[in-house]
């Protein structure tokens, strides 16, 4: 191709090939290392240390694989979570992130690097995300060329949504899951394009891997499918797709059923049905495309489509039949809560409860996408135009992803990767256009192209042969090795010979509309507008990627930063202060109950037995929680030693502003409790006239919650005198509580009784320095057997009233009945 | 000779102050009122002093000798004989309330809270009432007991006998911790009505034809004949009062309240009852004495073991379905050598094995011939999670006995599983028929005819 800027004549095809291999190599390396980099704020702003509250039982988990084994952890059952449950670890969580660990961990210990099991834990997510820069950039190479996989790497090395999964110290299952979830579609695309059951296993053993990993990998297991699916139904069925699926399916499906969380439920849930439908479905075309091919007469076939057709709808009903059965667990509410958005806030506020399951607000598409969500659907378009096997399915994903990102935060983490491949899709046509030196000289014809044409058309050649100078050496051999390839893999020949008809024919279409040669932009002062354009919306990306990061989702939530007046970082550590408080100041069995939201933070820094965490697994017990919060001392106190509390952490934001404190969540705990006991629990006795009021006028039940009381507990003191005010809700307190006199014992006026928050069944055992949590130890039984009330009525100096002796005969009457 | 026979008896005085001490400890303060005169009651505390007890007395309003020093009891028992004694210093430790109630009679050391606070850190205490209001009968009602209005003592008209009618013969119901055919005793001072707490321990009840009034000459009849309309509500009357009642609290440490502190007066001790006999009040006064100060009925759990059958090694956890065996080593104390010994009288010991409620309860029978040693076998549910061994028992007049043991029961370890299934011959066979098949399938399609071959052939050239 004639390009205004020709290459040296005297440089070998083979020194522009690796020249090129090596530059992608470098851009690569730049990349993995930009992807590493940008996620360090956090190790750099704050320190090496866990995020969140997932990452803490990860961590947690990992140190007992580490240090007990694998087995031991395979085996392993914690009896302080969920106390007095327990909780079968082994059996209830992907164990892939934390034997990823294990064995880097393992493998730098066999090379003599003593790196702390922490900080491989911290820096897992780093080093995966620069694989998974990788995983994208091979992916986008099937789809488009070089060029394009590399601005994908690019993108999704830095764009802030998935870097809100994976900074340094967010050590979650999605830090390795988005990898896997790349590499895996990458398999695919590759198993179906080359019809192989070697890139197919591929796809399985890592599709096992993404199972072993995150929740998250019934993504995989119904988008396969619906490619496949969608496929069939566009009449794109090859022996290609049989062989991809088949092998994924079987060998994935049975690698699956290994993990120990996942057990039967490929074959007994839901989720599972579509992978299995599908697979059944191709097995009755395969068959009927056999027959066909073996068979002339028309009437026949015309049979055997309605045999094909009864069987589909036959093997569907059977699906349905079991379902009712209860053979197939129906659907589960979370994925309910997919569709209906409203379902999860009306039957499962467990779920409704976590703030990444509420619907995404628009600016956040914007916040995490920047500029590449309008680029986005011009990529999707840009597929549409070349509409191989590999472009559906990146609009099918583009599609399911962007609904699913519309409905919950969390899954903006799904839509993030074909949005940097859409959107390096769409860049780089732009840039090819723009950036093509070749100049308006239409006579001479593209080799490459007819080349390419001649291939089955299923490996991006055509268009990468346009743009990267070293592709015309490389590409023939490819596709003459494809050519190689192709026959045995199909077994009808008339089929074959339609699909590559088909396929050879989108491609010429493909190539005939981006012949560069006839029509193109060739005006300098064009090209420079738009390319300077183009190149200020990428630096401004870049900006905007490093700033969100380094403010929006480098904190590690367990310690807060705040700025001072005079601009200085002030570190709030309470969280920490006091998990360390209770690690060394109390017993090592005493249980400790809390909302689940810090079960695993307890679990991980103060090493004590809670009641709940944040594997919400058990509703009823979650449920008893909240009863017990939003409950009178009175009804609270049986519940709290039936399970053997010690102590109660909550934690409160009135003082310092944290909005995220119990209180705010309490309607929750309240709504939570309801839900199991709907007599005793109901939610608008918090009110106070439909508001959610914490002052002197919270309704009643409010004021008498074990919640509220400990939040507030000697909350007026502190403002001596003054006007107390909650600065999260931005209420002003009551201001008569208990106060302080000069011998420093407590004085309580009659009057200020009535307002004043007096604790029976627990007191207070730690606050921390700026009040975000206070922990309280729950009283044990009275030596006298009387009631709290009683008791520190008597232990304060009030006189009880004088009782008479009981009528024994009415007691002996009702007895007798 | 007279040397040996000094030697021995200062041997048997020695051994004598040896015995008969308490479980808990011997030094015990009485707080003695100044209007009592401690040679009244010379029987009963030369009984306790001869028993080995270190008797320390003081008036309730001397600061010193301190009941408590930094919150640490300095006694083991505290006698309070101070029926009368009026104020208390304030329960509410404010400084103008404390001006108001300058003339206490009681040290500041002395208030219910105080006492209270006594019985958590196990010192045991002995209160005598009586019909006056004071401290201790608003004390007396933390304990359950429901006192009658100031001034109504106990009245009985029967049998007919010289003395006034406020001085009355008590029969002595049988008891474990009384000695047996204790005579009936003399007592004159209050009543109480016992409430529904189930740490009392009645030991001494109102004659059936006795009740409280203010005065012995039947003026306010009606007023009872019409609380007896009432289904006997507020009637102070009958054999549901108690008269000296025990109190043992949720950490063994015990308390008497007795309505009358005459009951341990020599008087009373040598006043023969109506019929002649002598009165049973030293004999049951030591005993009550005996009981309060935690000689008698005190048991404890020495320790507790558990395994599985066949080993002898507390497991870190229990699997589902182990057999497990559970032992209890439980001694008494021994006053007389004042020593714990085995004890393995106890029959209705339970056993429960619990996980917020009991999974398994069982009898925790005496092992025959290895006494003291309770143990039973069972099996553990079939359910995972932190369950405990609980032993709670408690009766009345005993200390209570409680342990609790804490031990996770897991699911089996993913190789404890059985490893063939006769439930799962379907996949075997299906697995080893497609093994099978795909071996036979591959010797054929290797090793198979030449026509195959060749057609195959010709179908790839004709391509």
């Amino acid at each position: 191709m004639p390009a205004a800027y020709p290459l040296p004549e005297n440089i070998s095809p083979a020194v522009v090939s690796n020249t090129a291999s090596l530059l992608r190599i470098i851009a690569l390396g730049l990349i993995s290392a930009a992807a590493i980099a940008s996620r360090l704020f956090a190790v750099v702003n704050f320190e090496s240390i866990i995020h969140e509250f997932d990452p803490w039982f990860n961590y947690r988990a990992t140190r007992v694989l580490a240090s007990q084994g694998f087995y031991a952890f395979w085996n392993w059952f914690d009896p302080t979570a969920w106390y007095p449950l327990g909780r079968v670890v082994g059996g209830t969580i992907y164990p892939g992130l934390m034997a990823t660990s294990g064995v880097i961990y393992n493998i730098l210990h066999a090379v003599n690097l003593p790196v702390d099991i922490r900080n491989v834990c911290v820096l897992l997510a780093p080093g995966f995300s620069a694989l998974t820069a990788w995983a994208t950039y091979m992916f986008t190479r099937e789809l488009k060329d070089d060029s394009a996989g590399l601005l994908a790497a690019a993108f999704i090395g830095i764009v802030p949504g998935y870097i809100s999964r994976s900074v340094a110290g967010s050590y979650d299952n999605e830090a390795i899951a988005i990898f896997l979830l790349m590499f895996t579609f990458f398999c695919w695309i590759k198993a179906l394009k080359q019809g192989s059951a070697f890139f197919g296993a591929v796809a399985a053993v890592f599709y096992f891997y993404m199972v072993a990993a995150w929740g998250g990998y019934v993504f995989i297991t119904n988008m396969i499918p619906l490619h496949a699916l969608v496929l069939l139904l566009m009449g794109r069925y090859s022996s290609r797709l049989y062989v991809a699926y088949s092998t994924w399916y079987s060998i994935g499906t049975l690698a699956s059923m290994q993990v120990p969380f996942v057990g039967f439920q490929p074959v007994r849930t839901s989720e599972h049905m579509a992978a299995l439908g599908v697979f059944g479905l191709l097995q009755i075309v395969a068959f009927a495309q056999l027959v066909r091919s073996h068979i002339s007469s028309k009437q026949f076939q015309e049979l055997l489509l309605a045999s094909v057709v009864a069987t589909g709808i036959l093997g569907f009903s059977a699906i349905v039949a079991l379902t009712y059965k209860g053979w197939i667990a129906p659907w589960t509410g979370r994925f309910y809560s997919l569709w209906d958005t409203g379902y999860a806030k009306k039957y499962i506020p467990i779920i409704a409860s976590v703030s990444e399951h509420q619907p995404t607000a628009w600016p956040s598409f914007f916040m995490d996408l920047h500029f590449l969500i309008f680029l986005f659907p011009a990529g999707v378009v840009l597929c549409f135009r070349s509409l191989r096997d590999e472009h559906i399915f990146v609009i099918i994903y583009a599609v399911m992803a962007s609904y699913f990102a519309g409905v919950m935060v969390r899954l903006m983490l799904a839509l993030t990767p074909v949005v940097c491949v859409a959107s390096a899709v769409a860049l780089s046509s732009l840039l090819d256009a723009y950036l093509d030196a070749s100049k308006p000289d239409a006579t001479e014809p593209d080799e490459s192209s007819t080349q390419a044409t001649s291939t089955n058309g299923s490996n991006g050649a055509s268009r990468s042969a346009s743009s990267t100078a070293s592709s015309p050496t490389v590409n023939p051999k490819k596709a003459r090795k494809n050519k190689e390839k192709e026959p045995p893999a199909v077994p009808g020949r008339a089929l074959g010979e339609l699909v590559s008809e088909v396929a050879s024919s989108a491609a010429a279409a493909v190539h005939g509309s981006d012949e560069p040669n006839s029509k193109g932009i060739f005006g300098l002062d064009t090209r420079l507008a738009v390319l300077v354009n183009t190149i200020g919306m990428l630096l401004f990306f870049v900006v905007h990627c490093t700033w969100v990061t380094s403010n929006a989702y480098s904190s590690p939530s367990v310690v807060l930063a705040s700025q001072m007046q005079d601009g200085s970082q002030h570190i709030i550590d309470d969280f920490r202060e006091a998990y360390y408080w209770l690690r060394q100041n109390t017993a090592e069995d005493a249980v400790v109950m809390s909302w689940w939201d810090y079960g695993y933070q307890i679990a991980g820094m103060a090493d004590r037995p809670t009641l709940v965490d944040n594997n919400t697994w058990n509703n009823t017990h979650i449920a008893t929680v909240g009863k017990a919060m939003s409950s009178p001392e009175e009804v609270a106190y049986p519940i709290l030693r039936k399970h053997d509390v010690s102590y109660v952490l909550i934690i409160f934001g009135g003082l310092i502003g944290y909005s995220g404190d119990d209180l705010n969540k309490f309607l929750w705990m309240v709504r939570i409790a309801q839900g199991v006991w709907p007599d005793e629990i109901q939610e608008p006795n918090y009110f106070n006239k439909g508001e959610y009021r914490v002052d002197a006028q919270a309704s009643p039940t409010m004021r008498e919650s074990l919640m509220y009381k400990m939040s507030y507990y000697r909350f007026a003191e502190l403002f001596g005198g003054q006007q107390p005010v909650d600065r999260v809700r931005g209420q002003n307190m009551p201001m008569n509580g208990p106060k302080l006199d000069y011998v420093g014992k407590w004085d309580v006026s009659h009057e200020s009784r009535s307002c004043l928050i007096l604790l029976m069944i627990t007191e207070e055992a730690f606050t921390s320095e700026n009040w975000i949590v206070r922990i309280y130890a729950v009283k044990g039984d009275d030596i006298l057997g009387r009631d709290h009330k009683t008791a520190q009525g008597f232990s304060e100096g009030k006189k009880r009233k004088r009782s008479k002796p009981v009528s024994r005969r009415k007691n002996i009457g009702i007895g007798s009945v | 000779m007279r040397f040996l026979r000094s030697a021995l008896l200062s041997c048997l005085a020695l051994l004598a102050t040896v015995l008969a001490k308490s479980s808990s400890g011997d030094k015990v303060l009485v707080l003695l009122d100044p209007s009592l005169d401690k040679a009244n009651y010379s029987i009963f505390f030369n009984g306790l002093e001869k028993r080995g007890y270190d008797l320390t007395f003081r008036a309730p309003k001397d600061a010193s000798p301190a009941v408590a020093a930094y919150d640490v009891p300095n006694y083991a028992h505290v006698i309070l004989f101070t029926p009368d004694t009026k104020c208390t210093s304030p329960t509410n430790p404010h400084p103008s309330h404390a001006r108001l109630t300058r003339t206490v009679a009681y040290a500041s050391d002395i208030t219910p809270q105080s006492l209270v606070g006594l019985l958590s850190e196990n010192t045991n205490l002995l209160i005598t009432l009586s019909p006056k209001q004071t401290p201790l009968t608003s004390l007396a009602t933390e304990f359950s007991l429901i006192p009658p209005p100031p001034g109504t003592p106990l009245v009985s008209h029967h049998p007919k006998r010289e003395e006034p009618a406020t001085l009355v013969p008590v029969d002595v119901a049988p008891s474990p911790m009384l000695a047996k055919g204790t005579a009936p005793v003399w007592f004159s001072g209050a009543p109480h009505a016992l409430g529904n707490s189930p740490y009392l321990v009645p030991i001494l009840r109102a004659p059936a034809t006795s009740f409280a009034a203010d005065s012995t000459d039947d003026s306010d009849a009606a007023v009872i004949v019409d609380a007896a309309d009432k289904a006997g509500e507020g009637l102070w009357a009958g054999s549901q009062l108690g008269l000296v009642t025990g109190f043992q609290t949720f950490k063994n440490s015990r308390v008497i309240f007795a309505g009358s502190v005459d009951l341990f007066s020599d008087a009373y001790a040598r006043k023969p009852l109506p019929d002649g006999i002598p009165s049973g009040n030293a004999q049951f006064v030591r005993d009550v004495a005996a009981w309060v100060f935690q000689e008698n009925m005190v048991l404890r759990i020495d320790r507790t073991a558990h395994h599985r059958v066949n080993e002898t090694e507390p497991p870190e956890m229990y699997t589902i379905n182990d057999q497990i065996v559970y032992t209890a080593y439980i001694s008494a104390y021994n006053p007389r050598t004042s020593s714990w010994k085995p004890y393995d009288g106890l029959t209705d010991l339970q056993l429960e094995f619990t996980m917020l409620d009991p999974h398994v309860r069982t009898a925790l029978p005496p092992v025959a011939g290895e006494p003291g040693k309770y143990e039973v076998q069972f099996r553990a549910p079939d359910r995972h999670g932190v369950f405990k061994f609980v032993i709670g028992w408690r009766r009345k007049g005993y200390s209570f006995l409680h342990t609790s043991t804490t031990v996770p029961v897991v699911p089996p370890r993913h190789d404890e599983y059985p490893r063939f299934l006769s439930a799962a011959w379907p996949y075997y066979a299906g697995a080893i028929s497609t093994s099978v098949g795909f071996f036979v399938f591959s010797a054929l399609w290797l090793a198979g005819d030449v026509k195959g071959e060749r057609k195959n052939l010709k179908n790839t050239k004709s391509e």
